[in-house]
């Protein structure tokens, strides 16, 4: 009775766990017993784990790590310095929006990852480059995330604090600055995955560290195992950082994270 | 003198944003002409002229439409691989609780990870030639197509369902009366995402061991120093991008009217 009780509860985590563990363990069963293994083509996951320990445990991965965190931190650095601003502007100004948006709607829409080989062959293969691609891909977001949310403000709002006598920098940090947060957040999420897209890109294309690199290293050396476990921390990093966003999301404006679509 | 300013107050919109394009080309265009560029520079520097008339030479000499053929089927065949996946499994994940339970690991990791990570995988497992690359297409568009989808069947008006249902349809029909057709707005919206994320798997793909396609011809060109070259390739996927994300969202906004467009993704 009190199981069944606690299963109601935790229906969903439960499934959930249950349906992962059992995709590893149907791996792991049938490239033990059923299929034979061959090493050049496939692993299965007691030999990822292994590579997940030599890698990331022992200390392998770290530095590779370190090397992307390093380019996507300044791409992103300098994405939320001018795209916040440039987004604030054209929301606030209506003609910089009609100026500015037909521009930027089309660089936004295209795959500027295409520039990549371009960015690679002027910046050369070091940090600079790939904090540039990173840049380069996660700034529209903002722009256009922080434009939406001052364009949204109410306008109700800035009228009583005109009305009741407050001053212009009232107006921001009081009204426009609190109803765009939210957005920008949201923003920040697409961005990252943006982001992430720019330093693998960029460090599959030619690097000589970084956690891209150590994939289609481990790829081209036909290393399955270890290629997975790469694969495997760059997927924990994803989640971690969208996860957290989302909650920061939730956590800034609850109100707003009903009605969103993934 | 009036009439000008009523047009121009008309179509301020147009005149700015239009003007502003052409003020930067026209820039770019006379760089090289205003400020003498080092030679280190100049062979990284192209003008808007130069890559037209690249891009007039390689359609002259068949090159683009070769290029093109390739990734469009590698585009094609991708993209329609990821729809004939991921609708049926958003419907499905969408109307039944435990199976939604069951995927929901695995689409929120493989939604929050990059999918370009599988390239190598891909390239080990399907070779160098057309078929990575549209395995790599599948991957990019596939989770926001089913994600939508889903949201669409979660968001369908439980009241008919419950309609539908005590007048006795089954599981199938009531699929196929209310779900469907409520989920399909949601379904063009993820579209909308699946091209981009579709277009970035082509050009991504063939940066590595391709031998045709347009991002192919961007990467050797890039190596090369042809600039020129580059910003041709750019264009073109610049304007297909504009142009299907335009009329998916002409054929969004005609079945979504009640919906309100928030904020720009791609």
């Amino acid at each position: 009775m009190d199981g069944k009780a606690i299963y109601h509860d935790y229906q969903r985590p439960i499934l959930g766990a249950v349906s992962v563990l059992a995709v590893v363990s149907l791996w792991e069963a049938a490239l033990t017993y059923v299929i034979p293994l061959n090493p050049f083509f496939f692993t299965k996951p007691s030999l990822v784990a292994i590579a997940f320990k030599e890698q990331i445990i022992d200390g392998a991965l770290w530095n590779d790590l370190l090397v992307s965190s390093r380019a996507f931190f300044w791409g992103f650095s300098f994405a939320v310095l001018l795209g916040i601003p440039l987004g604030a502007f054209m929301g606030w100004r209506r003609r910089a929006e009609y100026t500015l948006d037909p521009f930027l709607t089309a660089l936004y829409a295209s795959p500027l990852v295409a520039l990549a080989p371009l960015i690679i062959v002027v910046f050369g293969v070091g940090l600079l480059a790939k904090s540039a691609l990173v840049f380069v891909l996660s700034i529209f977001p903002f722009i256009f995330n922080t434009f939406a949310g001052v364009r949204s403000t109410d306008r109700l709002l800035i009228d009583v604090v005109r009305s009741f006598g407050g001053r212009e920098r009232d107006l921001y940090l009081k009204v426009i600055f609190p109803s765009t947060l939210p957005y920008i957040i949201a923003g920040a999420r697409i961005a990252l995955g943006r982001g992430l897209v720019g330093i693998i890109v960029g460090e599959f294309y030619a690097a000589s560290e970084g956690i891209g690199y150590a994939i289609s290293r481990f790829g081209d050396t036909y290393r399955l195992p270890e290629m997975f476990a790469g694969i495997l921390v760059l997927m924990i990093a994803a989640v971690v950082l969208t996860e957290g966003m989302r909650k920061l999301e939730a956590l800034l404006a609850p109100w707003r994270a009903a009605q969103e679509t993934r | 003198m009036k009439r000008v300013a009523t047009f121009y107050a008309e179509n301020e919109h147009h005149i700015l944003g239009g003007g502003f394009i052409l003020l930067l080309l026209l820039f770019w265009e006379s760089t090289p002409l205003v400020f003498p560029l080092p030679k280190g520079v100049s062979l990284f520097f192209t003008t808007p002229s130069r890559v037209a008339e690249a891009c007039y030479q390689l359609i002259v000499e068949n090159k683009i439409q070769e290029h093109f053929y390739t990734s469009a089927v590698e585009f094609l065949a991708g993209l329609g691989l990821a729809v004939a996946v991921g609708l049926p499994l958003g419907l499905v994940t969408g109307r039944s609780r435990v199976l939604d339970a069951m995927i929901d690991p695995f689409i929120t990791v493989f939604n929050a990870t990059p999918r370009l990570i599988f390239l190598p995988l891909f390239i080990l497992w399907f070779g160098i030639g057309i078929w990575s690359k549209i395995m790599i297409v599948f991957v990019g568009a596939l989770f926001p197509l089913l994600i939508n989808t889903y949201e669409g069947v979660k968001n369908v008006d439980r009241v008919l369902v419950n309609v539908v249902k005590s007048f006795g349809a089954s599981e199938w029909q009531t699929m196929r009366i209310v779900v469907l057709p409520n989920s399909v707005p949601y379904l063009v919206a993820g579209l909308r995402l699946a091209i981009g994320r579709a277009i970035l798997g082509v050009v991504v793909g063939e940066f590595f061991g391709a031998s045709k396609g347009l991002g192919f011809m961007i990467a050797t060109a890039a190596t090369n120093y042809k600039v020129d070259v580059v910003f041709v390739g750019m264009a073109i996927f610049m304007g297909l991008s504009l142009i299907l994300t335009m009329a998916v969202k002409k054929v969004e906004s005609r079945l979504a009217r009640w919906r309100p467009e928030e904020t720009k993704t791609f």
